[in-house]
């Protein structure tokens, strides 16, 4: 799994996509997406195949808000996708939230980014559309 | 030997300090935790638990100093510092009540409608910031290591108020100055150290 950091209009998308070659049938956008349906349709044709899970950050606000569990969300994500080009916003640079719910889900964002980083075989932070590869 | 370790919210950059301290600390001095957060509430008792189990077993003094760090330098001696973190021990100092300042605050927000009230409160903010890079220069000058945690705060591009703003200031002004004075400067990014100095 590679896992793509940085702030947002960073140019992490237009990174991976020429850095990878990946098509845009194989993007999956969580800003959009459905998220439970696509766990829930589990596609096993996708688990080998090298697809980008773009905005990961809005699959954690969305099943925070929801209240689903992200931690068993992220587990199957690492477990069953090894291949895939993971992307995901930095929000934790910033001032502390006054509104609570807001303070724990950038709290957790960040958690759940280390997580993610340390089952990366890769790990790459792109600022400027520049990315650096940082594990 | 000092060092700047600096990241986001839940970067990882207290577990990356605490393993930095606690590789330096290898000859015999006692190991410090200087905790600056003031604890309100429940969710700063979580956040304090999660770190006490972090540190469990790593053989650290907990000091808990929320602002005035220059008061703890005397009784410290020789040792190995992990100071935790800036963002708080600035907000602490800035946002301080009106007793703990001898009536300054007090004075500021008796003349809050006053034309010269902002003027009076930026060059107390001034004041503070000289303040604490003193206080962390001498707790760098008398102890053998000295591992100090900041925050990145500075990328959400939003236009807060201006106490917030003249805070924000403060803490890149003294970020830069740690950095200036420290051997090593690292940014944790997810979890990654990456080092910039």
């Amino acid at each position: 799994m590679i896992l793509v950091i940085g702030g947002y209009a960073q140019g992490k998308l237009e990174y991976v996509k020429s850095k990878y070659g990946v098509s845009d049938e194989d993007i999956y956008d969580f800003e959009k997406l459905d998220y439970p349906d696509f766990f829930l349709n589990e596609n096993e044709a996708l688990f080998e195949k090298q697809i980008v899970l773009n905005n990961i950050n809005c699959l954690i606000k969305n099943s925070v808000k929801d209240g689903s569990n992200i931690d068993d969300l992220i587990e199957k994500l690492i477990a069953d996708y090894p291949n895939a080009i993971i992307i995901t916003d930095e929000v934790g640079n910033g001032i502390v939230p006054v509104e609570k719910n807001e303070r724990l889900l950038r709290e957790k964002t960040g958690r759940i980014q280390c997580l993610l980083a340390e089952n990366a075989n890769e790990v790459i932070r792109v600022v400027c559309g520049i990315g650096q590869k940082i594990k | 030997m000092m060092i700047l370790v600096y990241g986001g919210s839940g970067s990882g950059k207290s577990a990356f300090a605490e393993q930095r301290i606690t590789e330096l600390n290898d000859s015999g001095v006692p190991l410090y935790y200087l905790a600056t957060m003031q604890v309100y509430g429940n969710e700063d008792r979580e956040r304090v638990r999660r770190h006490r189990m972090l540190r469990k077993d790593k053989g650290f003094i907990t000091l808990e100093q929320p602002r005035d760090i220059g008061l703890v330098v005397d009784r410290l001696g020789k040792g190995d510092v992990l100071l935790e973190c800036m963002s708080n021990l600035v907000a602490n100092e800035m946002f301080r009540t009106e007793e703990a300042v001898e009536g300054l605050g007090e004075k500021l927000d008796d003349n809050a409608n006053d034309e010269h009230y902002m003027d009076d409160k930026l060059i107390f903010y001034k004041c503070l910031v000289i303040k604490i890079k003193n206080d962390i220069a001498a707790l760098n000058k008398s102890c053998d290591n000295l591992v100090v945690v900041s925050n990145n705060v500075f990328e959400d591009g939003i236009k807060y108020d201006k106490s917030t703003m003249e805070y924000i200031k403060a803490l890149g002004d003294i970020n830069r100055y740690l950095a200036g004075l420290s051997d090593e400067v690292w940014e944790v990014v997810a979890g990654i150290p990456i080092r910039v100095k």
